[in-house]
């Protein structure tokens, strides 16, 4: 998850900062000009970087909004004699803001590939209203007869025909844009943002609807372009159709790739870098004649290095913030808390033609733990599915109690209480262990606009879930750092931060090693002093020593219910395990 | 009327030329997973190729037959060299590199030929036109063009259909690991296809020399309506792309006339309307 | 009997998720082998050890005499291995036939060569639906044409992952007779499946997985008469 900058890293862009805060001293007309235009691709790939490596959306059309906020300071311009500031920021920021919901609208829906097309498609859409009809300058692109200025009760303020005055504008709107987007992907909004981005999936799993989220940060990032479009703009006045076209969208990404992306610091890194490389490439004072002359080869060939070799960019060289402390420990004893029946009557499941689950009864006992197994094709996981409401059932009745929750979909039964894991190990590998059970538990309250710091509720229960599941003391460690066994005890932490109180967990055990086998089935047999367990598992051991009830599914059926003992003698069950087997000698 | 005829003539001709193209992104795409931004180059490659050859040889298909072998090499080399990475990297990185490398073909591109725009005759048995009806005639050469085009179009659905090599791309693009599991090296099935999409954007650029002037920047619009004809088709599908192509071209020519200085809008709304119904393109599965 | 293929020492897995702990697995020349274990003991992972889809760890694998420890997946097939993975892996876009003729390779084993008449003899049903797309087949058929391609490479070493699963009664005794055939032709075999009785009159030799390590490595017939081992590591 990105954090504040490390102190080293802050130093440098403080000291940058105040370097560049001071440049115009001693920087000629043409030194300012080339460090607007880069303070003008440091707002844009910021705004980018929120979108690639905050939320994982490969946008290949930012440049339209920068071009958008660019061209707004021509609409602004001509009318007046004196063109207003305040009015062209309004523009520049609602003229590319409005398009980003437009085009986000669609574009959020779709993924990968599909949305580096349709950015693209809508970039180049923008690109060929602006260059092929004579909108404003057509191909020759826009000049601006006069630049903004803000006049306050006859006062000026700022006047952009000062070359300074752009440059220390444009610099403030950096600062304030780098500020925004730190705490911006810091708040519960930024942190599901960054869930997105590295699993999706599970988001939706966990009740967020990713597509207001996305949409609203290509809105955020799409706004913040256009800021810098207006920067751009003022620069020479001029604002030619390739300012929103598809190179300088991939140029764009190439600087947030270039500085490293997901830092938010790094692609402004990226953006420097890149200019002055390419300042220096093309001079022949410093690279010689013919370089200077092809300098984009040499450019080519750097970039190349860089995916191949250092794909984390610049920022990567430089260190992290490890994860922050967390909140404190709950010590008051644990509530012991009866949970709820859950009861599935003659529930049945088809897909076309294929009968997955048929008519199964079943109830399972509060605070007990409950298995479910079978072999290969059994229909267990469809069954889970059903449980938890990610498939609809076919047939048949769910209740909790006395309450039918037949019909309910899984956010709903979740908020009921009734959370799932997965087969496959689902954390999410960026986040700690502890940011994994607070994205858990915001899932509780999933709304899109949430900039506040985490409700006190909320942190409870990510100390309660740490507390519960043993893992309070790898808090602060990479999910993604964990043993396999700990990340199947941090997705039951994280079921119990969301509030789940019936757990029903596809096979927890899976590629777990004999040590992390029993602590996980201690952990699930401590945990029924307050939850519900509903375990599909092939670990027979283990099954057979912690469950209190098995259930056994075979062909989507339930041919047998009862205790491990029972269980163990069923001729049905048998014979569902080893097949044929002694059939042939039986009488 | 006559007009519109012309234009749906020109359309189906630039959109067989699309095609060609399109389907080497469709195929690179759909098997290798590699979005290739440098696809345009090829065509570029093809454009100068065309330029040179024919200087040599006097005629334009002889330099295409020459230029094939050489796009088939050069295609082979990029993706030793370059491609082969990025099989298993995220799209972001695919691309920043190709378009890395289509910042260093164009500056390869200004060092060897210029930035000055060629042409590139079409041979002296095919020039003049043909009356069509009365006062309509139209070019001999984009008429020779469309047949090529379609025979090349019908010859690469044969290989894909009929041969066993058409087989193992068919196998490769839906089960990469049981290809391996028969013995078949996916290295080189990767390296062939890369290769077969380079000569096929490399041909639709030499043939469409005579026709369209040879510039720098030839291969970038080839590039962005290759996309868009790659997604209208659905990813990885021959029939797709040549439907979505035809489309496009046809689109693309009238609109050129009837809708001065929207026609190219109206290929992204076009984009638009499809996935806005079929989110998978018209031949993809689901997206 | 001289070993076809040995592997020693396999330790393998799924990125972090270790799931062989040093496995030792052979198979000699024309023996049957059963592989048996229950769900998620790692008779995949094994068997996709084998032909090189995961990497063997500090293990090694020869076949044939040859260290192919580090072969690629398409090499060990060329040397005479062959896999019918889980789920079958027919090529849904192809036919048949050409799913058949896209895998034939002459072979250079000693054994007589397959070839797309004799896959028809072992399997008349393909033989009717040779024009048929793969996704049209039932999953018998895609079973029988998923065993038939393998032997099209012509291989020395036939692996089946679950070789009767989901199939009707009927379906199964023909794959089981089917693959009587294919080792009275010199074909050795190493057959996952969970119909013991079935799998027992096949295999010579049987190798039981308990949780990533071989707990059973002997004659099937032994395997066989000891009910109590059986039900502790493959029953309820």
């Amino acid at each position: 998850m990105i954090r504040n900058p490390t102190p080293t890293v802050w130093a440098i862009i403080v000291v940058l900062a105040i370097a560049a805060a001071l440049a115009p001293m001693w920087l000629g007309p043409y030194g300012v000009k080339f460090a607007t235009r880069i303070i003008s691709l440091g707002i844009l790939v910021l705004s980018l970087d929120l979108l690639i490596g905050v939320t994982g959306l490969v946008s290949f059309g930012h440049a339209a909004f920068y071009g958008l906020g660019a061209y707004a300071v021509w609409f602004v311009s001509p009318k007046d004699d004196s063109a207003d500031l305040l009015k062209a920021l309004a523009l520049a920021i609602g003229l590319a803001g409005g398009a980003a919901a437009i085009i986000g609208a669609f574009a959020v829906r779709t993924r990968g590939f599909y949305f580096i097309m349709v950015t693209l498609a809508a970039s180049q859409m923008l690109y060929a209203l602006f260059h092929d009809t004579r909108i404003a300058g057509g191909s020759d692109g826009a000049s601006i007869a006069v630049k903004p200025d803000l006049v306050i009760a006859g006062v000026t303020l700022i006047d952009f025909y000062n070359r300074n005055s752009i440059y220390w504008f444009g610099l403030a709107a950096l600062a304030l844009c780098y500020l925004l987007t730190l705490w911006l992907a810091q708040t519960p909004f930024g942190r599901a943002l960054q869930g997105v981005r590295q699993n999706e999936t599970r988001m939706s799993a966990l009740g967020f609807e990713t597509y207001w989220f996305k949409l609203t940060v290509f809105v955020i990032a799409g706004a913040m372009a256009g800021l810098g479009g207006l920067v751009f703009a003022c620069i020479d006045g001029f604002v030619p159709p390739e300012a929103l076209g598809w190179k300088q969208s991939g140029l764009a990404i190439m600087m947030v790739v270039l500085g490293g992306t997901g830092t938010l610091h790094g692609p402004i890194f990226g953006a420097i870098i890149y200019a002055m490389l390419e300042e220096a490439l093309k001079s022949s004072g410093i690279v010689g004649a013919t370089i200077a002359d092809h300098w984009a080869i040499p450019m080519g060939l750097v970039l190349i290095a860089v995916v191949l070799g250092a794909p984390k960019g610049v920022a990567g060289l430089l260190p992290r913030r490890a994860a922050q402390k967390l909140t404190p420990s709950t010590d008051e004893p644990r509530i012991v808390a009866t949970t709820q029946r859950l009861s599935v009557e003659n529930v049945g499941r088809r897909f076309g033609g294929l009968v997955a689950v048929d008519g199964v009864t079943l109830s399972f006992e509060p605070n007990k733990v409950h298995a479910v197994i079978g072999p290969n094709g059994a229909g267990k996981t469809t069954f889970t599915n059903l449980l938890s409401g990610a498939l609809p059932v076919s047939a048949g009745r769910i209740a909790l109690d006395d309450e039918d929750i037949t019909a309910l979909s899984a956010a709903a039964k979740a908020r009921r209480g009734i959370g799932r894991s997965f087969q496959r190990t689902n954390v999410f590998g960026d986040f700690t262990v502890g940011e994994n059970c607070a994205v858990a538990a915001q899932a509780r309250r999933p709304g899109v606009l949430r900039f506040g710091a985490d409700r006190l509720r909320e942190a409870e229960a990510v100390g309660f879930a740490l507390d519960a599941t043993g893992l309070r003391e790898r808090a602060q460690i990479r999910a993604g750092d964990l043993s396999h066994g700990e990340q199947r005890q941090l997705e039951i932490a994280m079921l119990i931060a969301s509030g789940a109180k019936i757990l029903i967990l596809d096979e927890p055990l899976a590629g777990t090693g004999p040590e992390e086998t029993r602590r996980v089935m201690d952990l699930l047999r401590a945990l029924t002093l307050d939850h519900t367990i509903i375990i599909i598992e092939h670990d027979m051991d283990a099954v057979f020593s912690a469950a209190d009830t098995i259930s056994v599914l075979v062909g989507g059926r339930l041919i047998a219910r009862g205790a491990p003992d029972d269980i163990r003698r069923d001729a049905a069950v048998r014979e569902a395990y080893l097949g044929n087997f002694g059939m042939e000698r039986a009488p | 009327m006559e007009l519109a005829l012309i234009q749906i003539f020109n359309g189906v001709q630039y959109g067989l030329l699309i095609f060609l193209a399109a389907s080497g992104l469709t195929l690179v795409f759909g098997i290798l997973g590699v979005i290739n931004l440098a696809h345009g180059s090829f065509y570029m490659l093809g454009a100068y190729l065309a330029l040179t050859l024919t200087s040599l040889t006097g005629d334009i298909f002889l330099a295409t037959l020459l230029g094939a072998p050489i796009a088939v090499a050069f295609g082979a080399a990029i993706e030793f060299l370059f491609v082969r990475h990025l099989y298993k990297r995220d799209h972001l990185q695919q691309v920043l590199l190709t378009f890395a490398l289509i910042l260093i073909f164009n500056e390869t591109q200004r060092i060897l030929w210029g930035s000055y725009p060629h042409s590139v005759p079409a041979p002296s048995y095919l020039s003049g036109s043909i009356s069509l009806t009365g006062a309509l005639s139209y070019p001999v050469y984009r008429l020779a063009l469309t047949g090529i085009c379609l025979a090349l179009a019908m010859a690469m659905m044969f290989v894909i259909t009929r041969t066993k090599i058409g087989a193992l791309i068919r196998a490769g693009e839906s089960n990469r690991e049981m290809v391996e599991l028969l013995g078949f090296d996916s290295r080189w099935l990767y390296r062939l296809v890369f290769a077969s999409g380079t000569a096929l954007a490399a041909a639709a650029g030499m043939l469409a020399a005579p026709v369209e002037s040879v510039y720098p920047g030839v291969g970038e619009r080839v590039l962005i309506i290759s996309f868009v004809v790659v997604v209208i088709g659905g990813i990885g599908s021959i029939r797709g792309a040549f439907l979505g192509a035809l489309a496009i071209g046809i689109a693309d020519a009238l609109g050129k006339v009837f809708l001065p200085g929207f026609a190219s809008m109206m290929i992204y709304a076009l984009m638009a309307a499809v996935l806005a119904i079929r989110p998978g393109g018209l031949f993809g599965r689901a997206a | 009997m001289s070993a076809l293929l040995e592997a020693t020492n396999i330790h393998a897995g799924y990125g972090a998720i270790q799931i062989l702990w040093g496995v030792d697995f052979r198979v000699g020349e024309r023996e049957t082998v059963g592989l048996l274990g229950r769900n998620g003991m790692g008779k995949t992972t094994l068997l996709r050890t084998l032909v090189g889809l995961i990497d063997a760890g500090p293990g090694h694998i020869r076949f044939a005499g040859n260290d192919v420890t580090h072969a690629s997946t398409a090499a060990r097939a060329r040397a005479g291995v062959a896999l019918v993975p889980e789920g079958r892996g027919i090529f849904p876009n192809l036919s048949v036939m050409e799913n058949l003729t896209l895998a034939a390779r002459a072979g250079a084993n000693g054994l007589a060569e397959w070839t797309v008449e004799r896959a028809f003899d072992l399997f008349p049903r393909l033989a009717e639906r040779r024009r048929n797309w793969g996704d049209q087949l039932s999953g018998g058929e895609q079973q029988m044409l998923s065993i038939a391609r393998a032997l099209m490479t012509n291989p020395r070493l036939l692996m089946l992952d679950e070789a009767t699963e989901g199939l009707a009664p009927l379906v199964r005794d023909e794959i089981w007779a089917t693959l009587r055939k294919v080792a009275q032709a010199g074909v050795s075999i190493v057959v996952v499946d969970k119909n013991l009785d079935d799998l027992f009159g096949l295999a010579d030799r049987a190798v039981v997985l308990v949780k990533g390590e071989v707990v059973f490595d002997g004659a099937a017939q032994a395997l066989r008469a000891d009910e109590a081992s059986v039900h502790r590591w493959l029953g309820v």
